[in-house]
């Protein structure tokens, strides 16, 4: 795979998610494009590719960002690298149900990790309010990434062959 | 020493995996750390610089709707002036007969929002005045409407302000004319809610909030909401006070931030 197939799509997600992605904010919540596009690369490269793009991508959003928790974005796509890394060529091998619930849960874990350390105090103040920002925060993304499912099936990106 | 680099090969994604999430504790447990500070100033230097022109070009557009109501505030605000100049007046006799006068004033620098942000949610914005404009850290950041929040990270040209949307977010306040004081903390959509909050004075619906003064960040008396409801539980000690904050979080694009209280005693 040539090094431009995989710098110029992640600096066109990092520009979008730093420039436009207010306009689709609803309220406080935005869609988090960076996670879509490391599910995807790493459904289609593999572990060592996911966990690797997810750790940089992470942090150069820490860095760019204005994160309150310098260190979360890189922890939590390094764990949806590595996790969403294992569902490479295994579309046909497993259910196509198990294989989307499986993506969809890579989702939920992943803002469930983000939810914990930057709503740490909510969890025990005022549950009902955490399990809101949790699931927002998740099922605005998801429904990004189920539009993205009708231009690049993720079950494709799953049996291409690296090269 | 072959061996343990076979297993290295081989093991590379578990390795990695177990390399790349210590590293990102590593950096969460610093946050505090100086470095990682001057790290991140000069990180947002960047990123002020590439939101620039969008921020410019999302200003033009709202340009003509913003002179519009510019002219309507203006109005409005002239005649709130008359009226304050009469009061000041007023105001200015009786402290003469009490022979103390005091007056403090607050030194403000504008600056513009030029992100908001790369987060899932809209917790910090990023704004294009800093260290040169005599931004500090910790420093109260306001609205026409109230206070939004305070500086965390300052750059040369470029700071992060820690919004009040900010569920960690905590704010000491008092509610006038009653004059009871609490800890505001973020709810959800625009409200906010003040605990520990005497049982014993009485709150209504309407009454204003502002800053107490307590805190070494806050000025007192900066507006921050009204009161919007009261929760009285029997058998609590205290009361909550939820209120609606006046600032839309997700619309503003000018903010200022207090950069210092002159106080000038006669």
């Amino acid at each position: 795979m040539k090094w431009t197939e995989i710098f110029f799509p992640f600096i066109f997600v990092w520009i979008i998610q730093l420039l436009f992605v207010d306009l689709l904010s609803i309220g406080t919540v935005r869609p988090d494009f960076p996670l879509i596009i490391i599910l995807y690369f790493s459904v289609k490269q593999g572990r060592f590719a996911g966990v690797l793009s997810g750790f940089l991508f992470g942090l150069l959003i820490d860095l760019s960002g204005s994160a309150m928790f310098f260190g979360l974005s890189s922890l939590t796509y390094t764990i949806v690298g590595y996790i969403s890394g294992n569902l490479k060529g295994v579309y046909n091998k497993i259910s196509p149900i198990l294989f989307t619930t499986s993506w969809i849960l890579v989702v939920f874990f992943h803002f469930l990790i983000f939810c914990l350390v930057q709503y740490q105090e909510l969890l025990l103040v005022n549950n009902s309010l955490f399990l809101s920002k949790w699931f927002g925060t998740s099922i605005y993304t998801l429904s990004f990434l189920i539009i993205f499912q009708f231009l690049i099936p993720l079950n494709k990106e799953s049996n291409v062959k690296s090269r | 020493m072959h061996g343990f680099y076979l297993t290295i090969v081989r093991y590379k994604d578990h390795f990695l995996f177990v390399t790349t999430i210590t590293l990102s504790f590593f950096l969460l447990l610093n946050n505090q750390n100086p470095n990682m500070g001057v790290l991140r100033g000069k990180s947002i230097e960047l990123v002020s610089f590439i939101s620039s022109p969008v921020t410019f070009v999302k200003s033009l557009m709202s340009l003509e709707v913003k002179t519009e109501y510019l002219r309507k505030e203006n109005l409005l605000l002239a005649l709130k002036v008359e009226s304050m100049l009469n009061l000041e007046n007023e105001n200015n006799e009786l402290l003469r007969m009490l022979e103390f006068k005091k007056r403090s004033t607050l030194s403000m620098k504008p600056a513009r929002v030029v992100n908001k942000g790369m987060q899932p949610n809209l917790l910090s914005i990023v704004i294009n005045a800093g260290a040169q404009s005599s931004i500090r850290k910790n420093q109260p950041v306001l609205t026409s409407f109230g206070v939004i929040g305070k500086t965390v990270e300052v750059g040369e040209n470029a700071s992060i302000v820690q919004l009040i949307t900010d569920t960690n977010y905590r704010l000491s306040v008092r509610i006038l004319p009653s004059g009871a004081t609490g800890i505001l903390r973020f709810l959800k959509d625009g409200f906010g809610q003040i605990r520990e909050v005497q049982k014993n004075v009485k709150v209504k619906i309407g009454d204003k909030v502002v800053t107490s003064g307590f805190s070494d960040i806050y000025p007192s008396g900066l507006p921050v909401g009204s009161v919007s409801g009261v929760l009285d539980d029997r058998g609590s000690f205290q009361k909550v006070v939820n209120i609606k904050l006046p600032s839309d979080i997700t619309s503003f694009q000018n903010v200022f931030v207090i950069v210092e209280k002159i106080d000038e005693m006669d």
